[in-house]
């Protein structure tokens, strides 16, 4: 099985590039990607420029940056080839994952959960390790309008990071789109969803990209 | 007799485990209700007569029909009741012990018992039941109180616009009487205790339909549907405000916290933002519930965000403006722009040591006709969306009059309104005597700025409703008469 929302359904774990299959089908903006499947030996060329992130991308593989699961900023393809053989070394058995380095911009967090009370639940706010330390996140139960999108990120404390502030350029509409797509997500396969993880989603001047994603599936009852 | 009326206006009224004993539940409860406009049939085996009034053996020996009967009985013989109640063709239950659900697995035995009795009745003919462990309902406007605290030490609310609904009764009762001192009214109360049958979402729905209710508040502990209320304040809030104070914030939210998303929810997150979602008010307090409910129900939506602030003690002014605009511990609002010719007015009208930059400060030798003169000035300010007024009796020329005056410009004037007054008992005079006459008034200068923010927030949610922009409408538009009944869709 290998349809990511029939997987979901069936409450199985996705891997990141399948969570990033399932975002892409809603509209929501994920970097140019190849998967290398665990059986594969050397690289071919990837069909976007460097810099490039390696990461191992398996399903029970939830924290792969605390385990030595990524590599950012791979210059070229002879660094990428090294970082394979030693990704495949370390995790073997597992598919790694190509990805476009993004580069840095203001990074929100984008997530979804089943609330006992109120069933499928989205939450937006301040993205990467900010996340924890400020707690700064609203949530909405979904669907969303693009006006309750708009409020949740005005109910931020960290709003002004999407109006311009200090002339950073994060596009507001760029990150309600995302919401909109994650809701529209939420509407098919809320009940089916545990919890989502978008973060960090990096906001830019004219677009929103999905960098990382985690899914866990709620168990079919 | 549409479905819940016969809980709140019942012709008939029967007290099951109806006592002769003062100390009993059963003798309070049938005495309060004696006062009611419902005709009431004390029930109980083993007494001919209670306080005054015939006594009936049974349900089923009560001549004609009972709209409502009141089980003061224990929870075991509580099942066997609700079989006579069924039996008699009752319209309402309302059942009053405890030990049911909420005291565990016995409790939750007797409750399916009584669910597996209503079930067993055709719809249109199954009692509907309000409890188990309620104090029931006490409606102010008819007397139909079947609360039994003892009213000397518990005085009730009098007649008002605030349909409060509780999950806790000795709650509402404290809740209840803290509202009676500021001369606040109700026009309903239920409590739902156990939700066995008659939930938040049905009451909800009635009041919104009630026309003697305005603001709708509520003490909840949980959701029997959460979705369910959500799409009901959806289609509500823009024609009434609804208030909810949601307590259980921290122990129910242990969920798995893998994720961040779960461990940032717990559950009381996801509350927040729901009730925000469609239009509801969350308070974190009795006192907030109670403040912002009144202020809700009877002030008017502000068309923007510039407060206008008379007063007359200068200090009271400045700590205003402060928490008017401060935004970390204040409410982010503005003082507003008072134009070259209302200052020229205000001049004229006021001693020449008075203040006529806003803050107005009327000072401490104001009088009732500075008063009345500066209200008239600042209720012409274009630039005024609301007027912040501070009602004090301490100068030598103010007296009880001011309150009528206040209460005159609050509902005759063109400008939304909140008033805070400071003091002992000549202000708690003139607080009760506004808090009758249905003016939001408060004892405390944080409590009204915060309930001014309310109707600022309130004035968004509807402009946003209709498409309007808050800056760009003027408040008459958003008088609470023009959308009561009207249609507004979120």
């Amino acid at each position: 099985m290998c349809d990511p929302r029939e997987m979901i359904r069936s409450g199985l774990p996705l891997a990141e590039h399948q969570a990033k299959d399932l975002l892409a089908s809603y509209g929501v903006n994920v970097p140019p990607r190849v998967v290398l499947s665990p059986e594969g030996t050397g690289v071919s060329e990837v069909p976007f420029p460097y810099p490039v992130a390696l990461k191992v991308s398996h399903a029970d593989i939830l924290h792969k940056t605390e385990m030595g699961g990524v590599r950012l900023g791979i210059p070229d393809r002879a660094g990428l080839e090294a970082a394979v053989a030693d990704m495949r070394s370390r995790f073997p058995g597992k598919s790694l994952l190509v990805e476009a380095q993004q580069p840095p911009g203001v990074e929100a967090i984008v997530g979804l959960i089943y609330d006992a009370t109120f069933g499928p639940s989205l939450m937006v706010g301040l993205g990467g390790v900010l996340t924890e330390l400020y707690e700064d996140v609203a949530f909405r139960v979904a669907p969303i309008s693009e006006e309750d999108a708009r409020d949740m990120l005005s109910q931020l404390r960290a709003h002004r990071l999407f109006e311009g502030f200090r002339g950073i350029r994060a596009s507001r509409d760029a990150l309600v789109s995302v919401l909109l797509g994650v809701s529209r997500l939420a509407q098919e396969l809320g009940e089916h969803i545990e919890q989502m993880d978008l973060n960090p989603v990096i906001v830019y001047a004219d677009r929103a990209v999905v960098v990382d994603a985690k899914i866990r599936p709620r168990q079919p009852s | 007799m549409a479905s819940l009326d016969a809980f709140f206006a019942p012709r008939t009224v029967a007290v099951v485990g109806a006592s002769r004993d003062p100390a009993k539940i059963g003798h309070l409860v049938t005495k309060y209700l004696l006062e009611s406009e419902a005709r009431v049939y004390p029930v109980n085996p083993s007494a001919r007569e209670i306080l005054g009034r015939p006594c009936y053996p049974a349900l089923e020996s009560i001549p004609g029909e009972v709209d409502l009967a009141v089980l003061a009985v224990p929870a075991p013989a509580t099942v066997e009741m609700v079989r006579e109640c069924v039996k008699k063709g009752v319209r309402a239950i309302i059942a009053q012990a405890s030990g049911f659900g909420e005291t565990g697995e016995a409790g939750r035995r007797l409750e399916t018992e009584i669910r597996d009795i209503l079930s067993s009745v055709p719809g249109d003919r199954r009692p509907r039941l309000l409890g188990p462990n309620t104090l029931g309902v006490y409606v102010p406007r008819n007397r139909l109180d079947t609360t039994f605290t003892v009213r000397e030490r518990s005085p009730r609310p009098g007649p008002g616009d605030i349909a409060f609904i509780s999950q806790s009764g000795a709650t509402a009762v404290c809740i209840m009487e803290a509202a009676a001192s500021m001369g606040v009214g109700l026009s309903a109360f239920a409590g739902i205790g156990n939700k066995l049958d008659v939930d938040e979402n049905e009451l909800l729905d009635y009041f919104a339909a009630d026309p003697h209710t305005r603001a709708i508040a509520f003490y909840l502990e949980n959701f029997r549907d959460g979705r369910g209320f959500l799409e009901r304040c959806r289609r509500i809030t823009p024609r009434k405000p609804v208030v909810v104070l949601k307590a259980g914030r921290s122990a129910s939210g242990m969920r798995a916290a893998a994720l961040h998303t779960g461990s940032l929810a717990g559950s009381d997150r996801v509350v927040e933002g729901a009730l925000r979602q469609v239009g509801a008010f969350r308070a974190y307090d009795e006192e907030e519930l109670v403040d912002l409910a009144r202020v809700l129900g009877q002030g008017r939506p502000l068309a923007g965000r510039r407060v206008a602030v008379l007063t007359t003690a200068g200090g009271l002014g400045v700590i205003l403006t402060d928490l008017l605009e401060s935004r970390d511990r204040g409410v982010g609002l503005e003082l507003a722009p008072i134009s070259e010719e209302g200052k020229a007015r205000l001049r004229s009208a006021l001693v020449p040591f008075a203040s006529v930059h806003n803050p107005i400060d009327l000072t401490a030798n104001s009088s009732n006709q500075h008063y009345a003169d500066a209200l008239r000035v600042l209720e012409e300010e274009e630039d005024v969306d609301a007027i912040l007024c501070v009602m004090q009796f301490q100068s030598p020329y103010v007296d009880e009059a001011l309150a009528d005056l206040i209460i005159d410009r609050f509902h005759h004037g063109p400008k939304p309104m909140v008033v805070v007054t400071i003091g002992g008992e000549l202000s708690w005079r003139g607080l009760r005597r506004l808090g009758e006459a249905r003016v939001p008034v408060y004892p405390s200068l944080w409590r009204a700025v915060r309930a001014t923010a309310a109707l600022y927030q309130r004035g968004c949610y509807l402009a946003r409703c209709t498409g309007v922009t808050a800056q760009g409408t003027a408040a008459a538009q958003l008088r609470p008469r023009a959308w009561e009944g009207g249609s507004c869709h979120v």
